[in-house]
């Protein structure tokens, strides 16, 4: 996925400006940075969620806009905060609603088997059944996750998370999202604030500020002390365990 | 589900039942064609505005996923009447757009459907479906588009009020006979026409980015929806006139009996429950009160209480 001078604004003020980046497959890619950085806006343009204003983003060789947005659905998914369902539907039934690309709410045997497999990943076999209003918020969220699973694409675009998650849930997700990388080769991109997640987890980083792609790198080079501390404003502590850097900031 | 078709089969057994005892209770079978004459146009019109009713603030709800919003609390209706009386007031009662009672309902609903699909996504999207300020400019629009029709017919010459006020005040007791066999195509046409779109209500149930990661076409999706549901309250309202909350009281008592997300299913039990609580209600109205209340101020009264019970309920999480 190729990003070329990619620009957005709302009401005059530009929340991403001119940001270039190429993205390899199979990787984990993580958007980092302060709060209103744009790391989400770009997220959503990735994703066709929001309209970008100017620039080209390039998927698999093809022009965003000139995809049909069935075939897009199954090449990739995306997960936002966004999420308030209102209707009765069950976890299985929602986790169901991944196959739709495939199967216009038809499921086949085959569909049928993802959406097992994708509950199974999550943990969420023994409440399948669960309305979605009854669950708490980490559970939905899984819930969610198990949706985009089984949507079964080469991308999986996560926005935050690990969201509303403990610290079970949101390192198994990590592991998750590890192993469909490397042993499903998907490119998961997310953003993320917890900086030790981007950090051991991720293939590649990209730091944003203020609208513009500050760095891109692998964790060692972007989890540094004074790069750190000019994009945040904190001081950070940076040590080293297994290898990878690891930062704390309290 | 089985146990939710179960509960449509029962639904459409009542259904049956009114419609056939609505039909036919205290017929004198000495004038019997006669009494059929009179009840059944009767009766095809509030089935027909009970199913665009039923069927139309459904999909309006998921929509706007929620589902204390109807099309009429928007001032849908307020609007199609603003539209009709401004017709009138421009070409004048003599002309033959007007005294053609087909011409004149076609033109009143494409001149509704241009208005309102412009008016109605521009409030959407500038609110970004925000419920409460949606419902809060519904609000206002209704008392300004009855304002501006008022003020409309008094401006209005006289000869043409009066004669504009038989097609006016359409209502249960004075049904819009002549235009029935034309709302009937209709409606049968618009089923048809958004079919394809009326699918992809399920997956839009989960919002808007999860309907286009699905690979939705929401905006495009939304708005031919928004047509559609405006030319079934449009013909809704030619037909019976106004009925505020009645959408709200089918939808929801659909929502709770169904449980389910299934539009194929919510569709079918809100227009069921629509058909019986409209024929019920005439039922009860002409034989037992004898015409003295018409059946609108019962659905309006129960649909307030009903609605002020589900805002209340539901301002507990959010609205």
């Amino acid at each position: 996925m190729i990003l070329k001078n990619l620009s957005k604004s709302y009401d005059g003020k530009f929340v991403v400006t001119d940001v270039n980046l190429s993205l390899p497959e199979n990787k984990v890619i993580s958007f980092i940075g302060p709060n209103g950085a744009g790391k989400s806006t770009v997220l959503n343009m990735i994703s066709r969620l929001h309209k970008k204003d100017s620039g080209q983003i390039i998927f698999k060789g093809k022009e965003l806009e000139n995809w049909d947005n069935n075939e897009l659905a199954k090449n990739l998914a995306i997960l936002t905060q966004h999420n308030n369902i209102q209707s009765k539907i069950t976890i299985k039934e929602l986790v169901s609603f991944g196959r739709f690309p495939y199967c216009q709410g038809r499921l086949k045997d085959e569909d049928e088997q993802k959406v097992i497999q994708a509950l199974e990943y999550m943990e969420l076999l023994d409440i399948q059944h669960k309305y979605l209003d009854e669950l708490s918020g980490g559970q939905r969220q899984r819930a969610l996750i198990a949706m985009t699973i089984a949507q079964d694409t080469d991308y999986i675009l996560l926005d935050e998370p690990t969201n509303n998650l403990d610290i079970y849930h949101s390192s198994r997700l990590m592991k998750l999202i590890r192993s469909l990388c490397d042993k499903l080769n998907k490119t998961v991109i997310m953003v993320l604030h917890e900086l030790n997640y981007a950090s051991f987890y991720s293939d590649i980083i990209c730091v944003f500020k203020q609208g513009r792609l500050e760095k891109v790198g692998n964790p060692t080079e972007i989890i540094q002390h004074d790069f750190l501390k000019e994009v945040y404003q904190v001081d950070f502590n940076i040590s080293h365990i297994d290898g990878k850097p690891l930062c704390i900031h309290f | 589900m089985a146990l939710n078709h179960i509960k449509l089969i029962f639904l459409l057994s009542l259904c049956t039942l009114s419609i056939a005892s609505y039909q036919f209770i205290f017929v004198n079978f000495d004038f019997f064609s006669f009494a059929m004459q009179l009840r059944l146009p009767k009766l095809l019109a509030m089935c027909v505005a009970a199913f665009c009713i039923g069927y139309s603030s459904l999909i309006f709800q998921t929509i706007i996923n929620n589902t204390i919003v109807t099309p009429c609390l928007l001032g849908m209706n307020a609007l199609y009447l603003l539209v009709h009386v401004s017709l009138v007031f421009i070409f004048g009662m003599g002309s033959f757009i007007v005294t053609n009672t087909y011409l004149a309902f076609i033109c009143d609903l494409l001149v509704m459907t241009v208005v309102a699909s412009f008016v109605y996504s521009y409030i959407f999207k500038k609110t970004k479906y925000n419920v409460l300020y949606v419902l809060l400019i519904g609000t206002v629009m209704t008392t300004m588009f009855t304002s501006i029709q008022n003020s409309l017919i008094r401006a209005m010459d006289p000869n043409d009020y009066d004669a504009l006020l038989a097609t006016l005040t359409a209502s249960f007791s004075n049904i819009n006979i002549k235009i029935i066999s034309i709302c009937f195509v209709l409606c049968l046409v618009l089923y048809f026409i958004f079919k394809k779109d009326i699918a992809k209500l399920d997956v839009m149930t989960l919002g808007r980015h999860n309907a286009i990661n699905l690979g939705i076409d929401y905006d495009k999706t939304t708005k031919r929806l928004l047509i559609c549901t405006t030319l079934y309250i449009a013909i809704a309202t030619a037909l019976v006139g106004p009925i505020s909350f009645m959408g709200l009281i089918t939808t929801n008592i659909a929502r709770t009996l169904f449980k389910t997300y299934k539009h194929s299913i919510l569709l079918s039990g809100s227009v069921l429950i629509a058909i019986l609580v409209l024929i019920t209600g005439q039922l009860i109205v002409e034989h037992i009160f004898t015409y003295s209340i018409p059946v609108s101020v019962f659905i309006t009264i129960a649909g307030g209480l009903y609605f002020l019970y589900l805002v209340l309920k539901q301002s507990k999480g959010n609205i």
